[in-house]
């Protein structure tokens, strides 16, 4: 037919998924003529295994059962070894946060008040006022730096 | 008893609930991934690989859904996987080889590598349209069902089914004109 040439020859021509498809749902499933172009579902059937030809050696479920035995005993030490690590892992950082803690206020304790160091020539503060009053200042000075701190506050 | 006590049992830690379904799902897992593969042996890792994976994410399963579909498409991706895997390995080995070899298509192949279609059917299908073929002639699956298994859109498969049916028409032709010739 002039029809089933036609679409064809489109198929054919156009690579497109959308417009074959198209083609496919409109002529090609429907059309006797075409179909003859195509294997069928029966000798299709005939050409590929078929399940009851398709039994395994035995012993599969021996190895798959086998297998996910060991895997359900498995997940809870997993568990468990999770459970452990979380743990270690929170107190280690707990740990670390308390000694940096303590550190950083060791660091504050010795810092050196403003009046003791004056390296002559270079920085001085003769006093700081702080709300009409003289405050209390110390100077920080982070080795290998070229900046100055001062810290300045109320006294009490 | 039904799949979805079946899996109920199983996510409670009977394991032995599995057995049903591996029995009951194993000869049609087995047609396709030989159909794939075209080994027995492959098949059979290759549905063992997947009977495990079903049932480590049993519980994700939308028993709603189709359990064989979920299984197809487990499947799936393992033999494409093997293949992929097949393929490079076979390559290299072929690399490797210094004597050239010689393939007869009409050879008997070994026990090793015992083919489950016509040898040129091998060359002419890729592993999908291999896979769309198996479900569409076996399971009497359409399109939509297979697009689920494969992961893409039911036109695709609706074409990659009618090039696949092309091609075998075409092979078969070919050969029997072929024969007719001799």
């Amino acid at each position: 037919m002039v029809s089933c040439k036609i679409v064809n020859a489109l198929y054919a021509a156009v690579p497109s998924r959308v417009f074959r498809d198209y083609l496919i749902r409109t002529h090609l499933e429907k059309c006797d003529g075409c179909q003859a172009r195509y294997i069928s579902r029966s000798e299709a059937e005939a050409l590929f295994i078929k399940p009851g030809n398709a039994n395994p050696a035995s012993g599969l479920w021996e190895k798959i059962e086998c297998q996910i035995g060991q895997e359900a005993a498995v997940p809870e030490q997993r568990l468990t070894g999770l459970r452990w690590e979380w743990a270690v892992g929170a107190v280690t950082f707990l740990v670390l946060a308390a000694a940096s803690f303590w550190l950083l206020r060791g660091v504050q304790t010795k810092a050196v008040r403003a009046d003791y160091i004056w390296p002559a020539g270079h920085f001085g503060i003769n006093y700081i006022n702080v709300g009409g009053a003289p405050a209390q200042a110390f100077v920080y000075q982070p080795k290998g730096a070229d900046i100055i701190i001062v810290w300045a506050e109320k006294k009490s | 008893m039904d799949e979805q006590g079946i899996i109920k049992r199983c996510l409670k830690g009977e394991t032995g609930e599995f057995r049903q379904i591996v029995n009951q799902y194993t000869p049609p897992l087995m047609a396709v991934a030989m159909t794939v593969l075209g080994n027995r042996q492959d098949a059979e890792d290759i549905c063992q690989e997947t009977f495990i994976q079903a049932y480590r994410h049993l519980s994700s399963f939308d028993t709603e859904k189709s359990l064989r579909t979920w299984l197809y498409t487990i499947l799936y991706r393992r033999c494409l996987n093997a293949a992929k895997r097949k393929k490079i390995f076979s390559g290299i080995l072929n690399r490797l080889k210094t004597e050239p070899q010689t393939w007869t298509p009409t050879s008997d192949p070994g026990p090793e590598e015992q083919l489950f279609l016509p040898p040129g059917l091998y060359r002419t299908l890729s592993p999908k349209e291999r896979t769309v073929l198996s479900l569409w002639a076996n399971d009497g699956y359409t399109a939509h069902d297979i697009s689920e298994v494969v992961g893409c859109s039911a036109s695709t498969v609706r074409v990659t089914l009618f090039n696949a049916r092309r091609k075998i028409k075409a092979f078969l032709e070919n050969k029997h004109g072929v024969m007719q010739n001799c």
